[in-house]
């Protein structure tokens, strides 16, 4: 498995697009789109939990080129807090109850957009970040602080 | 009580400021890294019902050194 691409992030931003599925790049894939300098492997999606937006999602990561069984595709449907799909062209994460975000609506009302691509806002990436208590989150806290100075600085 | 402000580093406002003359394609060209994870990597699909649960898998199945317990 390579890692992901840009091109593989049209691919989410056009197919879910299509399917009118609400989504948010969050986490450091989030910030780095926004323009934070530093290394991930992993892209993550917040996704709205609704049953409407879990037939959309599956129908779009099928198009992309993900492959479920019936059984996994119904559980996404009916919904999860947190998917972790390595059955594609890249890997995924699908986060539908980050911690230190109360509600998705809260968060779009919030986000960014850039070339399309719909993220979650510098402060909704950190409070997240800051609410997991994992170490590798904590430990990529203050550049990613610092980078919110900077980009409030640029009149973000 | 008001945080104190916080300062950036010259080293990442060097960092920033050069990110910021790149495309965006070229930012996730430099920023997207792939790299075998144990445990994680060794599966196509996971679900998992609340975030807590998948706390929990992670530490008590991932290795420590990944940084995915909790602090």
């Amino acid at each position: 498995m390579a890692a992901f691409e840009y091109r593989q992030a049209e691919e989410i931003r056009d197919a879910f697009n299509r399917h009118g599925c609400r989504y948010l790049f969050i986490g450091k894939s989030g910030a780095i789109l926004l323009g934070f300098p530093d290394t991930t492997q992993d892209a993550d999606l917040f996704v709205e939990k609704s049953p409407e937006n879990g037939r959309s999602l599956v129908a779009a990561l099928r198009e992309i080129g993900f492959v479920f069984s019936g059984a996994v595709a119904a559980e996404i449907e009916r919904g999860k807090d947190f998917v972790q799909l390595k059955n594609g062209p890249f890997d995924l994460d699908l986060i539908f109850a980050p911690d230190g975000i109360e509600r998705f609506s809260d968060a779009w009302e919030r986000r960014v957009e850039v070339e399309g691509f719909t993220v979650c806002s510098l402060d909704d990436i950190i409070a997240s970040k800051l609410a997991s208590h994992r170490q590798k989150d904590l430990e990529s806290l203050p550049r990613l602080e610092s980078f919110r100075v900077y980009w409030r600085g640029k009149g973000k | 009580m008001v945080d104190a402000p916080v300062k950036i580093p010259q080293e990442w406002l060097e960092e920033f400021e050069a990110a910021a003359q790149r495309t965006l394609e070229q930012r996730m060209k430099y920023a997207f890294i792939k790299t075998y994870k144990p445990v994680l990597d060794d599966e196509p699909v996971r679900l998992f019902d609340t975030m807590e649960d998948y706390r929990r898998w992670c530490e008590e199945n991932l290795p420590d050194w990944l940084g995915y317990g909790r602090v």
